[in-house]
Parts: C-alpha cells; structure tokens; sequence
C-alpha cells in the first residue's frame, strides 16, 4: 500500500471499515433463530441505576450463558417458556420467566453493599475489564476524587491521586505544564511521560480534554497492564475515560472564580537596606538612583481567574449524548501573563439492531487556547536590579541603567508583544458489531490535529532586542496531524465456571507535523506590530523557513484471558510494533507480557475470614513495554541538509547555500524496552478500608542517548545510539477508608505513598565507552562556562550531584571544602578527585493524601500532596550571594550577615534538601437539594496552595525535574529527557496561593 | 462454513488494510545517496567545506561557537593574550587559568574544542569527497574537486600539528573503525604530500577565501618554517623558496583595511574565512569577547551595539611593546571610554569609570576594567551579532615576514631588510641599523597581534618556555597539547601524547 498521504490511508481504512460492516450485517440478517428457541436481550443495572458489566445470565437448568457487556447488555437464545437467572458477585440473584413475548428485559440487581468496587470497570485498552478480574496493576480515579480548583493543564487533576505518579510543576505560570512521572522514569533523553489515552484513541495531546468532561481515569502501572501498548508504553499509561450520555435528562453547570496572589519573593534589599550598607561601607561609588523599588513585586500582579463548564447529558436505553462547552479565563501572577481557554465537547452513542449488535459512538473535542508568553529573562533582572532604581522616570518613560543583565523587567513585559494562540481538536468514530454470539468487531478512525500559531513584535523602543534590530517581528505557524485507524476483534465466552475473553487487533498511526515562520527587524514604524513582516527591512539568512517530517507506526496485538471462577485470573498479552522512526536493521519490535492472580478471599478455606475480609486477590506479572518517542524522525539516516552553512562564491561575490551531512546515521536505531515484574496485593476489610499494595521492579535496557562519539572516525561529536541500562525498584500503597459512615456525618480519607530507587546499571556497550555523562549544565551563569553539577554514571540514579563537598566557612567567609581525605582545604587546593556524590533529585517517599467530611448538606474537603528526600541545587541563591555583587546589584537579606567573601562556586554548600509537602486544595461547600426531580446547587469556597512545608530556602521547592532552563521562553516545557533536573536558576516563577468561590447545579429532568 | 468465510474475510480484510510500509519519507532533508549531480548540487557540497571553516557550536563544546576556538586556545597560552578571572566571571572552571599558567589538563574544554573545529572539518571534507566520488562526474570532472578539498583537508591537519602532533590521519569517511595515533612525523608528511600532490589541480589566479595554488604554497612555508619544531629539521630555505612562488598580493597601504568591514576587497589577504550578517553567519565576535559590556556606548551613542562579555584582553607589556608612532598600535582599546552621549567617560555598573590599564591585579581577580582590548577588527553602531568582516587566517604580510626571518635565520640578514622595510614602513617605524631575531620576534607581535598565531612564534623562539606574567616556566612537552580526555575515553586505540 503506498502511504504517501493520509488523505489515502485515511480512506482505504474508510472503506475497510465499510466492508467489514456489511459482512456482518449480512451474516447477522441471514438469521440466527433456531427452532423453539427465542433470542432475547436485555440491560441490567444496579441499585443505582448505572449499567452493571459482568453481571452472568443463565438458562435456569442448562449451561447455556453470557455474561453482561460493558453497557449492562446481554442476548442470549432460551427456550420460550423457559427462565434466566441473573446474578453478580455481592448482589441479590434474580429469576426472569421467559414468554414469547419477552424482549429488551431490563433487570435491576440490589447491591448487598460492598462490592461496588468491584464493579467498577476498568480500560485496559482495546477493551475492558471488571476491576475484580484485573491481573495487572492499575489506579483508578473517578471524577469525583479528581483534583479541582483553577486547572489549566488537565494532568493537575491526578496531582496526589495515584501511588508512583508523580506530577511535578516546575512554575506557577498558568501556560506551563507539568512534567509527568510513573514510578520514576525510564529514560535519559526520551520523554518519561506516560502515554495518553483517550477513549481508546493512544498519544494525543491530554490538554484535549478539560477536567469536567472526564469520567475516570485509570493508570496503568505494570509492563503487564501496558504491554498492550507496546513500544509506547513503558512510562505507563493514562487511560482518560469521557463522559458520555448517561440515563435521564440533565444539564448542569460549574464555575469558579479565583483571586491568586504571591506569598513568597526571595528576601532581598529594600532600598533602604540598600542605603544602610552602602552608607555603613562608605561606598563612595554607589549609585543612588532615588527610588524605592521591590522589583520582583513590580513585575507581579494579583490574578483574577474565571472558568464556567456548562454541559448538557441525554441518555435513552437505545442512544445518548453530552455537550459540553467551558471557558476559562486564568491570569498569572506575573504581569501579562496568563491563559485563555475555550473549549466544546460533543459525543454521543446510537445502537442499532434488534439486539443492539450495532452500536455507533462518536466524540469531538476542540479547543482554543491564548496565551502571551513571558520572557523568563525578567526573573535574574528582577534580582539584579538595584533598588534605588525606581521602575518610570519622572517623565513616565521606563527607568534604563547601563549594565550586564540590567534591563527593567517591568520594561521587558511591557514593551514587547507575544501573543500565542493553540488550537485542538481530536475527533473519533467507533463502531462496534456483535457477531457470531460470543464476538464483537470493533473499528476505531481518529484524528487528532493540533496547532500553533504565534506572533512576536519587540518595537525599537523595547530594549535588547528591540533596539538593536530596529523592531523586530516574528510570525510562527506549527502544526501537528495523528491520525490513526484501529480494527479489532474481542471474543467473550462463558462457559460455566470458566471465563475465556480474546482480543486481537490492527492499528496503523501517521504522525505528521509541519509549519513555517518568518521574522525581520529594521521597521520604520512600530505601528505594524507583527502584522506587516514586509515593512522589515532588514532581511538575513534564515529569516524564513519551513519544515515537513512524517512517521508511522504500524501494530498487531493481541490477548487473551482466562478466568476460572473468579478465583484464579489468567492475562497473556503480545503487540507487536514496527516503527519509521527506527533503523533499518531494527524495524519492528515484539513486546509480551503475561500475568496471574488469585483471588484468595473467594477460595473455601477463607470462609472463616469472612465477617472482616472483603477482598484479597495478589497479582503477579511480568512484561516488556517500549520507548520510543527519544528517537525523532529520520535519526537513523544519512541524510543531507541545509543549515546556516552558507558559504561565499568570490567569483560571483554572493553568498549561496551549502548542503553538508548532518549527523551520524546509525542502521541499527530503536526502542528502549523496559522488562518489568510487579507483584500486588489488593485487599478490603470490614467492609470500610479497601486498598493495594504493589512491588515493582524494572530494567530498562538499550537506553536511548545522544552518546559522544570519538572524532575522528565520526562526522560529528554525538550520535543517537542504544546503550545504556537503568533500573526502578519500588513499593507504592494505595489506601482509601470511610472512617464513618452515618446518616448525617461521613468522613472518607485516602492515601497513596510510593517509594522508589532508581540507577544507572550500564553506560558503556562493545561500540560506545562512557565512563560518565555530565549533566545539570550551569553554562550561562557567571564564571560557570561549560560547568556541570551533575552525572550520570553507573550504580548513581539520574540527577545525581557530584561536586566539592563544602567546610563552612572559615574567618574571612571564604567557603572551605573537603578533599578525598576529609580534610579540611581552600578552594585552591581542590584537585577533581574530590568531587564525590552529594545527593539526588530523586524523592524517596511520594505522598499523597485526601479527606471528605460531610455533614448533612455540609462537605469538607482537604487534600495535599509531599516529595521528601530529593534534593535541589538552588543555584539562585549561590549567584545572588556574590561578594562581588554589591552595591550595583542586589543581594539576599542573608548575604550581609553570612559573611561569604568567596565567588560563587557549585558546592553542597548550595544543594538543599527540597522535600515539601503542600496543603493543595481545602474547599467547603454546601448542597442545597432542590424540589425538582433530584437537582441541587452546591456552593463553595476554595483555597489552593494554602502553605507548603518545607525548609527550601529558595521560592519554591518544587523545581522541575527535568527543567534545563525550566521552561523555554514560548512557556512551553520541555519534557524529554533529563538534561538538568532539580536546578532552581533564576526561572521560579512564582506558585500563587488561590482562593475562590464556586458554584455547580445540576438539573435533572 | 459460515464462521469460516466470515473469519477468513475478516482476516483479509486486516490485511488488506496492513500498511507495514515503514520506510522513512523525506520532506525536507535528502538522503545521501540522492545528491551531487548536478553542479549545482557539487557546489553546494563543496561550499559545504568552506563553510565549515567558521566552525559550530553544540552541547559538547559550549564555548565560543566558531572558528575562534584555534584563535583562543593559541592566544591565551601565547604571550600576547590572557582571559583573567573577574570577580565570578571568567573562572569557568580555571580552564583560562590553566592555559596562561601553562597548567593545562587534558579535560580543558578549549582544547577539546579545538580538536574537534579540526577533526569536524576533516570529517565533512571526507564525507564530501564520498558524496562526489559516488556522483555522476566524470573523472576529470572530480580531480580539480578532490584536489581543493584535500588542500583544505590538509589545512585542518596542519592546525592539528601545529597543536596536537601526534595525532590520528582518517581520509576515508566509510571507514569508522576507531583510529590510532600517526607520529608527528607522519603527519608532517602526510599535510606536506597532499599540499604538493594537489597543487598542479589548484588555480593560479587570486580567488579570494578559495583554496588556490597561493594559499597552498602559504600553508607549505608555514610547514617549512615550523620544521624545525615540528620535527627537528630545520628548512629555512624551503620556506623562503616556497614564499617566492606566491603572487598577486601587496600590502594594503592601510594597515586597518585588512580588518575592516568590507575587509574581502583587501589586495592583501591570501586565505580569510568570508562571513556576513545577511547570510546568517554566525561568530568571528571576539571584539565582543574582550570589550566591557558597557563598551557600547563608545561605539554608539545608543549603545546599539551587541552585548560584549568583558574577557580577553592583552597581557601586561604588550601595550607598551609599541611605539606611539605605531599605527599598529590602534588594535587595542587603552585608557578612558568616552560616552558618545555624553561626551564623559563611560560609567561601570559599580559606579567607577571605565578605564583600560595595561597591568592587571592578578590572573585570578582582575578588575572588570584592567587589561586593554582587542580592537583589531572594525567596532562600529549598528553591527549585528553575526559580524560581516571576515576573519583573516593568512595576509601576505606573513610571506613577507617569513622570508625574512628564514633569512635572518640562514645568517644572511640583510637579505631580509627589504621585506621587512615593507612591514615597518606602512606601520610608520623605523628600521635598525642591525636586524636580529629579536627585532623579527617583536615585529611579528607588533604585525599579527591577537591573529591567532603568536603560540606558534612563541614555540619556534623558545620564548614560550620561559617565564612570563602569571607563569612560570614551561617543560618541553608542553609544545603541544593533550589529546583531550573524552577523545581517549571513547576511543581506547588512542595514546596519550608524551608528558601528559
């Protein structure tokens, strides 16, 4: 098949999917009846009117039976006359008579009351599973427990929610996302972040769904629940359920309006801290520029935040829909910063047939987001700036000193325009056809686009940049296509005590990304902002360009289950991957896993266990997942390319463009694989505490890194290669408990706590020799050219700090170290054999932890969320306490009473330990029931990030873990690899604390 | 049979829809083996060569992003030249420390980044050569083109000579087994075969910036001059005979205007590397790694001027060691910065004035003013980042200057008067009644100050295992430099050189 566009694929797969449709509404239409027998269908629901999945049908006194599907449903053929019996785990059995005229029977089970767990279903990808019968590990969370407040980035729901995810935001500005991370990371230069499913539609962009579309979202952990997913899913994976028309008629409407602020500056000179010194020095050289300025103030604002969700749901036995629409509106605490939102959502499902064999399900998700990124560039000038200076002159125009690192930030926000604009969509068509009984066919087609666009004007009033091109204009466009078809085939049988399910499947994913930009300075007017690129006159090589790059993945996969009893659980899964992106000699890639558990509290031996033991099943698994997003497109090629190798032709005195080889091409390119065996126990007690406890332990192998290679033979210095092996071991607990469970009052904690270790067990392989990789680069800052804090070596974890290990300062304030001996020497007498390991980035314990209280109409919520153990180099502080800073720049308070006199240096004396635990959200609300038909309006008020625990000296501990530069000036994060994590330098933006007030009602009818 | 033909259309059908084409699209890049048919196409391939020249910048060797690395690294250990620690700034690791105190490790990121400006040169030639001998061109065709890139090979290799001596010789791009150390000597022969076996293929004509017979016969008398300490033969007379075959160039009769903006209309310069603002060329800014940062309101009264990083400036005695008649003498920025604005002296951030001294409190706490500035190239308001003056790397006042020392050196110095009279008299000095190698050794400061070659002088005098400010003497084998050590890290073929 030639794959040379998607508009092809995309219709082939069209009329695939048409094909395979027909076939089956033929075989169906040539009937199925048998003589004497009649088929019949029906729903069963709980007691609470949800649909129960699992739920076993049987004809009274045969062995013929189904089981409910994911909707409730079954059909089954019984003899007229004849009865059903249907029964669930926990629930009371129900007998149905079976009449000529029976059809679409509706069976509603009582709940004896615990097992409601048990019913939850889970995704598990290419279908579902009763979380009673899962093998793998897997964290669920409703849409209930899910974290609220001021969300911009949908990951912050699960802030807290799941042992061993970690969702660290390395900055408070409302654009930035956060770095994701499950049970440590695998990776040093490919993304650690779990791959995104959303309804079935793998690695889209989680921003496409806002927090009040969503259903539930489970995570799965173990190689075992994501080797489905193949060479994406070693990092996990975050199955994102939507909402979609549930039974009866509601509209509901949430919205929250927010006033955030600053609690925390570093603390350096007023102005007249400022004088005091440079009087009680007698600093005859100080510049008092006669102002009194807080400059890290000065460039802060309070921010006043909005979002209203208002969604409409309608749900018949036969068909359904939800819409959606949301805007939110969330200012940054830093001036002109902030993002705007706007988003829709519709989806809905139809069946069709006399037994519903055909069910047709839809969703579309669009959104527009607006920002104005700011230039980080602000924060070291907010430090340096003398406080004297005051921010306008008197004639109002911005105040400018002369100086390195100098400009008046408040100028930089001010005088420059940046304004970007996102806009989503992700839009899907699922078909699913029931056939031959026990076989349901489904066909999945997905797009997903995504796109940039962005506008920069710097006028030639602005400083820096600004002034020295004259205005300077820049225009931007991104964008990004996935489209992806899937066809698979589920088997479910049920053969009395055995339970056998089977899945096996096809899928095909083209990643296309492009875009263009234009930028030019010398404008004559600033009035054009970035309007008018033409109006530039100043025009330069690369001043325009544009790029094309394409992959493809291409999939088979397969499982099967087995179940006996509920007791003993059987999962066996294979996929196997082939990918564009990999070299030639490594194109496809096989990834199994299989697993076991055993449901021991269902076995007759427990039966004296029963008044306390609700549920104990352990869970063994073992798997092989991939990684493949470190290797970008054409990595493994030899390829030409235009840079900016320009070069002269003195016969014709212009210049032209050379083509020169770009990198090192290597054939033998591909995937990491993580092998990962996880054992987990799940349990409930008394009928109150239900939870589970996991034991991993992963080796990732072939580590992806851009290795330095020896020059010569090599065309260049670093080549992309497979190499390395770094291990994960580690315990998470989940835990969750209705302390009381009353009439009036309820109070319901949970608790998730991991734990994990990780390092580096290889480096090196026949071809590539590393004794060690510098990381955690502090090039740019002062006299740190070249400089690194960290390495990455064999038997240390990533992010391990390696430096000088300090003494305290002696007399004269100069900082003494340590050499090899333990003995106490001046800088200038360290020799590298002193550096030794000074701590890592890696937290030893994750905490997250969460409790309700309801009172009659009253709720109360708190939860909070704690990483201890790691550490942080707060290279702020080690610059800012400069003996050579003063008078013209500004110091911390602290610098005048510590007494150092020695130049900033990487030392411990730096590194501090960065555990945190943050009260994240506390709400308390009030629910108003209302006369008709089950509405209620609920109020409440909010507070977010109402204090942090920690002894951090810098604005905040929560530093991104893999933030080089934090976030690069678009605010965008940088999410792959793990180039310099847990160094605050300069780039805190700062966290806000939030109050707000909110108010939800749902209308049912 | 239903189930049958129903599972067997199912199956079908999978694979009906089975794209498992996964061959890479190329959108905007093209693979190797789809280029250099056309001359358009080899043009662009050997303009790739040149380009490379200027040099490049990545993650390895964040340092200065161009061809400056062999001119740092050859200043800053010469006499001429020093980076001092100020306050926080500069320390970087002690790696400038280490080279004007001749302390160098072979972990020293100058070094490395100079192995590598050579070595990435060499590769790309040789990648290039592969790409060409595998296009359509006929053989006659290909000659002239290989002949040009392995003369600029050899260009690279004379550099890796001239600083590493021992080092591996890789002229085949497909072979990438790990290579092994040449002695000097075979790789002296190896620049010297190459020069001379591409010589009849090169032009006669003055081409500017291109590798033509005359900058092939430049880089020979450079060999020759160096032999003595390259490999112990002395070959004085080799140098001088390759000199004589040079032609078409004079001196400029201002000496500025080989440093000037439009510096490629220069009647004097042999070899340059072209650079331009509006082609993208980045680097060739080491006016902006000397000045202060507050420098640019001297050069405009706007300061529009790109930010400059207050670093490298000349050691103490090298300001003095011209006469004030010197026109020369202007290639450094001495004394008070006057504010075009204001027409005062330009202010520092500490609020003193910005005043350049010869002399310097220490290598390990200068102050941000001491130390005067190079200035050779032209500063002026407006410029951008990416500079338009080329960079020169040989001027004919070099031929001049090497017959005359070869001369001095065979004991025939008045043979030399004539060429240096040249030199002398365009800088506005007088000649003495007695030319000495002292005389040659101080006007080669005095000419090719901060040029990037003073290291080599220095050897070839002796000089530079003497004292000097801030160092002590120097053993031998600090002639040449380490292999650095992630070169050897990675390769395990490689040997240390001798002394290290």
């Amino acid at each position: 098949m030639n794959s040379k566009n998607t508009k092809g694929v995309l219709h082939q797969m069209w009329t695939a999917k048409g094909a395979v449709l027909l076939i089956f509404m033929l075989f169906l239409s040539a009937g199925i009846f048998a003589q004497g027998k009649k088929q019949v269908s029906g729903t069963v629901y709980d007691n609470t009117g949800s649909v129960l999945p699992g739920a076993s049908v049987i004809e009274v006194g045969t062995k013929n039976g189904t089981t409910t599907d994911f909707d409730g449903k079954f059909s089954l053929q019984v003899a007229v006359g004849g009865a059903i019996e249907v029964s669930f785990i926990g629930s009371t059995t129900q007998k149905i008579q079976i009449t000529a005229n029976s059809n679409n029977i509706e069976v509603r089970l009582q709940n004896d009351g615990y097992a409601l767990a048990e019913v939850q279903v889970v995704s598990v990808g290419y279908g579902k599973v009763k979380k009673s019968d899962l093998t793998g590990a897997v964290s669920t969370v409703g849409a209930d427990d899910l974290v609220k407040g001021t969300i911009s980035s949908t990951e912050q729901v699960l802030q807290g929610k799941v042992a061993g995810l970690n969702i660290i935001r390395p900055s408070g500005d409302p654009a930035a996302g956060s770095t994701i991370r499950l049970r440590g990371g695998t990776s040093l230069t490919a993304s650690n972040s779990p791959l995104i499913v959303v309804d079935g539609i793998a690695g889209v962009d989680i921003n496409v769904v806002q927090p009040a579309d969503i259903k539930s979202v489970d995570v799965l952990k173990d190689a075992s629940a994501t080797a489905i997913y193949g060479s994406r899913g070693a990092n996990g994976v975050i199955m994102i359920t939507t909402k979609s028309g549930t039974k009866g008629v509601s509209v509901t409407y949430s919205g929250l309006s927010s006033v955030g602020y600053v609690t925390d500056n570093l603390d350096l000179l007023s102005a007249n801290q400022w004088r005091g010194y440079v009087r009680q020095t007698n600093n005859m050289d100080a510049v008092d520029y006669g102002g009194n300025t807080n400059w890290q103030k000065a460039i802060e604002q309070t921010a006043i935040s909005q979002s209203h969700t208002l969604s409409i749901n309608s749900g018949k036995a036969d068909s359904g829909f939800r819409t959606s629409i949301s805007y939110l509106n969330n200012e940054g605490v830093i001036k002109k910063s902030g993002l705007e939102r706007i988003s829709g959502n519709v989806s809905g499902y139809q069946f069709l047939g006399d037994n519903k064999e055909v069910k047709f399900d839809m969703g579309l998700f669009a959104n527009i987001d607006k920002w104005h990124p700011i230039d980080y560039r602000i924060f070291e000038r907010a430090y340096n700036l003398n406080p004297t200076i005051p921010v306008y002159n008197e004639d109002g125009s911005f105040s400018s000193v002369t100086g390195n690192i100098y400009q008046n930030p408040v100028e930089i926000l001010t005088n420059r325009t940046f304004d970007n604009e996102r806009h989503r969509l992700l839009g899907y068509f699922k078909t699913e056809v029931k056939f031959l009984k026990d076989f349901t066919a489904t066909a999945n087609i997905s797009l997903e686009h995504n796109a940039v666009k962005g506008g920069t004007y710097k006028p030639s009033y602005a400083v820096m940049e600004g002034q020295t091109e004259g205005g300077f204009a820049q225009r931007s466009y991104a964008e990004f296509t996935n489209a992806q078809g899937e066809l698979y085939v589920n088997y479910n049988k049920v053969i009395g005590k055995h339970n056998i399910s089977a899945l096996a499947g096809y899928s095909y994913l083209e990643n296309i990304y492009e875009g263009f930009g234009a930028q030019r300075g010398g404008f004559v007017t600033d009035a054009f902002s970035y309007n008018n690129l033409g109006a530039g006159y100043n025009y330069r090589l690369g001043d325009v360009y544009s790029y094309k790059g394409k992959s493809n993945l291409v999939s088979f996969y397969a499982r099967a289950n087995y179940g006996y009893d509920g007791k003993y659980l059987l999962t066996a899964t294979v996929r196997r991957d082939g990918s564009s992106r990999f070299g030639e000699n490594n194109k496809w890639g096989t990834f199994p896993s299989a697993s076991a558990a055993w449901r021991i509290s269902n076995e007759g031996f427990m039966e004296s266990s029963k008044g306390w033991l609700d549920n104990l099943k352990l869970r063994v698994g073992y798997g092989v997942t991939g990684n493949q997003d470190g290797i970008g497109e054409y990595k493994s090629l030899s390829i030409l390319g235009v840079g900016n190798d320009s070069y002269y032709d003195p016969i014709t005195k212009t210049w032209s463009l050379a083509y020169s080889p770009k990198q090192n091409p290597n054939p033998d390119l591909k995937w990491e694989s993580t092998e990962q065996i996880n054992v987990g126990f799940d349990f409930g007690l008394f009928n109150r505490i239900t939870g589970s406890f996991e034991y991993y332990s992963k080796t990732t192998k072939d580590l992806l890194y851009t290795y330095e290679v020896p020059q010569p033979p090599y065309l260049v210095g670093t080549m992309l290669a497979n190499v390395g092996e770094m291990s994960n071991k580690g315990v998470e607990l989940t835990l969750n408990a209705d302390i009381v469970k009353g009439d009036k009052f309820n109070w319901n904690a949970n608790l998730t706590l991991g734990h994990n270790v990780q390092k580096i067990e290889k480096l090196s392989n026949p071809t590539y020799k590393t004794d060690v990789i510098y990381s955690g680069s502090l090039h740019g800052l002062a006299g740190m050219s070249g400089q690194y804090s960290q390495i990455i070596a064999e038997g240390y974890p990533v992010g391990t700090f390696w430096g000088f290990k300090n003494a305290g300062l002696d007399a004269d304030g100069k900082i003494q170290y340590y050499n090899a001996a333990n003995e106490v020497v001046a800088e200038s007498a360290l020799v590298d054999a002193d550096k030794r390991d000074l701590g890592n980035i890696q937290p030893d314990l994750t905490l997250g932890i969460g409790m309700n209280f309801t009172y009659e109409k009253f709720d109360l919520g708190i939860s909070g969320y704690g990483m201890f153990g790691q550490k942080a180099l707060n290279a702020t502080n080690m610059m800012l306490n400069d003996p050579n800073r003063l008078p013209a720049f500004n110091v911390p308070d602290d610098f005048l009473s510590s007494g150092i006199t020695s130049s900033p240096k990487y030392s411990d004396y730096w590194i501090e330990d960065a555990s945190l635990f943050r009260i994240q959200t506390v709400s308390l609300g009030y629910t108003l029931p209302l006369k008709y038909k089950n509405s209620k309006v609920r109020f409440y008020v909010m507070g977010e990030n109402l204090f942090v625990f920690t002894s951090y000296k810098g604005v905040d501990p929560e530093i991104g873990l893999n933030a080089q530069d934090g976030i690069n000036q678009t605010g965008k994060m940088d999410t792959t690899g793990l180039a310099a994590p847990g160094i605050d330098r300069y780039n805190n933006y700062p966290r806000p604390t939030t109050i707000s007030v909110g108010l939800n009602f749902t209308l049912n009818n | 049979m239903k189930i049958k033909i129903t599972a067997a259309l199912l199956l079908s059908m999978l694979f009906t829809v089975s794209c498992t084409d996964l061959d890479e699209q190329l959108y905007d890049q093209v693979e190797d083996g789809n280029f250099g048919n056309t001359t358009k196409e080899v043009d662009a391939l050997v303009g790739g060569a040149y380009s490379s020249l200027r040099g490049f910048s990545d993650a390895i060797s964040n340092n200065f992003p161009t061809c400056e690395y062999v001119f740092f690294l050859n200043e800053v250990v010469s006499d001429e030249a020093t980076i001092p620690t100020r306050g926080t700034n500069w320390y970087d690791g002690g790696q400038y420390q280490d080279a004007q105190r001749h302390t160098w490790k072979a972990d020293n990121r100058m070094i490395l980044s100079a192995w590598r400006y050579n070595y990435t040169g060499i590769a790309k030639i040789n990648a290039i050569i592969y790409q060409i001998n595998k296009s359509s061109l006929s053989e006659t065709a290909k000659a002239p083109i290989f002949a040009e890139l392995k003369a600029l090979r050899a260009y690279y290799y004379y550099n890796l000579l001239d600083l590493f001596g021992n080092v591996p010789i890789v002229t085949n791009f497909e072979d990438t087994d790990l290579p092994t150390n040449s002695t000097k000597k075979q790789v002296y022969d190896f620049v010297e075969k190459e020069l001379t076996d591409a010589i009849p293929y090169l032009t006669s004509n003055v081409v500017y910036s291109k590798l033509t017979k005359n900058v092939a016969y430049s880089i020979l008398a450079r060999l020759y001059l160096n032999s003595q300490a390259f490999i112990g033969t002395a070959r004085w007379q080799d140098c001088i005979d390759m000199c004589q075959k040079i032609s078409g160039y004079t001196l400029t009769p201002d000496f500025f205007a080989n440093f000037a903006t439009e510096n490629q209309t220069s009647t004097e310069i042999i070899f340059a590397i072209p650079y331009d603002s509006k082609a993208g060329t980045v680097g060739n800014y080491m006016n902006s790694m000397s000045a202060h940062y507050n420098q640019k309101l001297a050069i405009s009264a706007i300061g529009n001027y790109p930010w400059s990083a207050n670093g490298m400036c000349a050691q103490p005695g090298v300001y003095s060691a011209f006469a004030d008649t010197d026109k020369r003498k202007k290639c450094m920025l001495q004394g008070d910065q006057i504010n075009l604005a204001t027409g005062s002296v330009i202010m520092m951030d500490n609020g003193e004035p910005l005043t350049y001294t010869e002399n310097l409190t220490s290598l390990t706490d200068a102050k941000e003013n001491e130390g005067v500035r190079l200035a050779k190239y032209e500063m002026k308001a407006g410029e951008q980042w990416e500079r338009d003056h080329d960079f020169v790397l040989i001027r004919y006042a070099e031929i001049l200057m090497m017959q005359a020392e070869c001369y001095v050196r065979l004991g025939s110095p008045e043979l030399a008067r004539p060429f240096l009279q040249l030199v002398t008299a365009r800088a506005g000095e007088e000649m003495p009644a007695a030319i000495d190698l002292d005389f040659i050794d101080k006007e080669l400061l005095k000419e090719f100050a901060f040029e990037g070659r003073r290291r080599t002088d220095n050897i070839r005098f002796g000089t530079f295992f003497g004292e000097w400010w801030e160092k002590g003497t120097t053993p031998a084998y600090r002639a040449i430099f380490p292999i650095p050590s992630t070169v050897l890290t990675t390769n395990k073929n490689l040997k240390q050189n001798p002394g290290y």
